[in-house]
């Protein structure tokens, strides 16, 4: 997980200084790319070509329905791009990833400082925190459905109508979903990135701490000052891997929203086109609507994680 | 060490500790009340004088003896077992290789190879799934294992070659070098000496790979059709939700047996589990 954080995952991996000869160089490279092989061969065979063949998909008519596969250009993209409710989607996919990330990284920094207590029970404590992300998000989330938006033939659903009557009222219809959505998204992604922040508070020399104790007046200054900031490339990460999940989260919508198109996601949207309807070229060109979003969060990323101020020695 | 007032312990430590775990656990407990409550209560009105929404009196294990015997959820059980073991035994083979060539060697375009396998993870399987789809189809994959056991290393085979890499760096050269002195092969070596040191990364790299394939929803739900072909977080969504119709008692004992192995899995291993990751990170 953290390799990251001490070696960039571009770097070269420093080996001694003198140069060895040539045949065992040799050697080294012919065994360092036969133990890559599998690795490689696998990732590309299923990544690789279907991300080539989904561009080529999406600049044709392919559907399950059409009798021929012609090429159409950018045509299923216009069409997506001149569609309202690709817009609203795009917004709503932005808008959750945005809230769930704050959320968790709040919360997650909350109890990883917690966590780095020593505390009886601090075992159990653990997997109680470690619960929601290590069981079936596919599960729970049905408990959730269950729990939040209950069907109306249940014990409880009146009391839990009247909730979403008064948070609809208050923030628009579709309200009470997209807080139940979210909430799950936290609930599930907060306790991961508390451990992984954990990890990260434990790699920090304690001698920092307590000079610190000695420099500053508060715990929030300390905060402010020493732990946020050598926290940061930590962080960063949790931001990254929050936003792949936000977009990876068609399945959470799909099933807290009863399998129903309620308020749209990009991802729901794509899997409803693609699958259910047959209309693979236009599902895929939304599918590929992530594409920017993503590349232009792995730039910011890889800036933050590598600021030159804090290049490694 | 400062010594702290009792009353600032409690209102800094405890009491959020405590509002934490009990947020974090409330859903399962929802989940096991649901289970384990008659239907004639699951569905009795909020306003009835017997209404207890947060316990019950009747507990019964109907719904329980009932998803084992009207599912084919044992079938499921066994099948999500058998695709996240293949899978994950394949990323860590594969995860293992790489993680000690990135780590360990030097080539040209290890750097491009190390950033390319890491960006690999963070590709989106909404990206993904339908040209998966597509391609399953044209190899008759569909609605086999092989559908899934072959899928999931995509997403498994980066996390792992990065968590082992990131944990053969802290192992010192040295060690390695004086078995090379001593005689011993480079795989030798790599069997004997690195791979013994690094058994908690490999652990935990493992049951990261174990959880995420168990728990695995889009493509299961996309590559799979057949009832007794599915897997458990599948199985139970699609065949205990019959349109608008909620088994909701066996959905949630389901939900609740389905996730026994990924439980036990942790409590065994939380401990390696903590240094595997907090150790990668250490250096």
């Amino acid at each position: 997980m953290g390799g990251l954080t001490q070696v960039r995952p571009g770097s070269v991996p420093h080996g001694p200084a003198q140069a060895p000869a040539g045949s065992v160089r040799r050697r080294e490279i012919l065994v360092a790319y036969a133990l890559l092989t599998p690795a490689v061969l696998l990732v590309l065979g299923v990544l690789a070509y279907p991300v080539a063949w989904e561009v080529w998909i999406s600049l044709t008519s392919f559907a399950s329905r059409a009798e021929s596969r012609s090429f159409v250009g950018v045509a299923n993209y216009r069409t997506m791009l001149a569609d309202a409710f690709f817009w609203r989607a795009l917004a709503t996919t932005v808008v959750y990833f945005v809230v769930t990330t704050l959320a968790k990284l709040a919360v997650g920094v909350a109890l990883a400082l917690l966590l780095a207590r020593p505390c009886r029970g601090r075992a159990l404590v653990f997997l109680a925190v470690f619960l929601p992300w290590a069981y079936p998000g596919g599960v729970t989330v049905v408990a959730w459905y269950w729990m939040l938006n209950p069907p109306l033939i249940t014990s409880y659903s009146v009391a839990v109508g009247h909730w979403k009557h008064a948070v609809d009222g208050v923030a628009g219809a579709g309200a009470y979903t997209f807080a139940s959505v979210a909430l799950f998204n936290i609930w599930r992604g907060a306790s991961f990135t508390a451990v992984f922040l954990l990890a990260g508070l434990n790699a920090i020399p304690r001698e920092l701490f307590d000079y610190a104790r000695l420099e500053t007046r508060s715990a929030a200054q300390r905060f402010r000052h020493v732990t946020l900031p050598l926290l940061r490339p930590f962080l960063a990460l949790a931001v990254f891997l929050s936003f792949t999940t936000a977009f990876a989260d068609l399945a959470n919508v799909w099933m807290l929203t009863g399998g129903r198109v309620i308020f749209p996601v990009v991802g729901t949207y794509a899997y409803w086109l693609g699958i259910r309807s047959g209309e693979f070229a236009e599902a895929a060109a939304w599918s590929l609507s992530l594409v920017p979003l993503l590349l232009l969060a792995l730039a910011v990323l890889f800036r933050w994680f590598d600021p030159p101020r804090e290049a490694p020695a | 060490m400062l010594i702290e007032r009792t009353w600032k312990r409690w209102v800094y430590f405890y009491i959020p500790l405590t509002v934490f775990v009990v947020g974090t656990l409330f859903p399962f407990y929802w989940m096991l009340i649901t289970a384990i409550r008659p239907d004639a209560e699951l569905y009795r009105s909020w306003r009835a004088a017997t209404n207890t929404p947060f316990w019950t009196l009747q507990p019964t294990l109907e719904h329980f003896r009932d998803l084992m015997a009207k599912t084919t959820f044992p079938q499921w059980l066994w099948n999500t077992f058998f695709i996240a073991v293949a899978s994950t035994a394949i990323s860590l083979f594969c995860g293992l290789l790489a993680g000690y060539a990135l780590a360990r060697l030097r080539f040209p375009m290890a750097g491009a190879l190390g950033t390319s396998i890491f960006v690999t993870y963070l590709v989106p399987p909404t990206l993904l799934f339908i040209p998966l789809a597509n391609i399953i189809r044209t190899f008759q994959l569909g609605d086999t294992p092989w559908a899934l056991i072959l899928t999931y290393p995509t997403f498994l085979i980066p996390f792992c070659t990065w968590l082992l890499m990131g944990y053969f760096k802290t192992i010192p050269k040295e060690l390695e070098e004086c078995a090379r002195i001593d005689g011993a092969t480079r795989f030798g070596a790599m069997l004997r000496i690195i791979f013994p040191i690094a058994v908690p990364g490999i652990l935990s790299a493992g049951i990261f790979a174990f959880t995420l394939s168990w728990n695995e929803f889009i493509y299961a739900l996309v590559f799979l059709s057949s009832p007794e072909k599915k897997t458990v977080p599948v199985g139970v969504v699609s065949e205990l939700i019959r349109g608008d119709i909620y088994f909701w008692g066996q959905l949630m004992a389901g939900a609740l047996l389905g996730s026994i192995p990924v439980a036990l899995v942790y409590s065994f291993f939380v401990e390696y589990y903590v240094t595997g990751l907090t150790g990668s990170v250490k250096g």
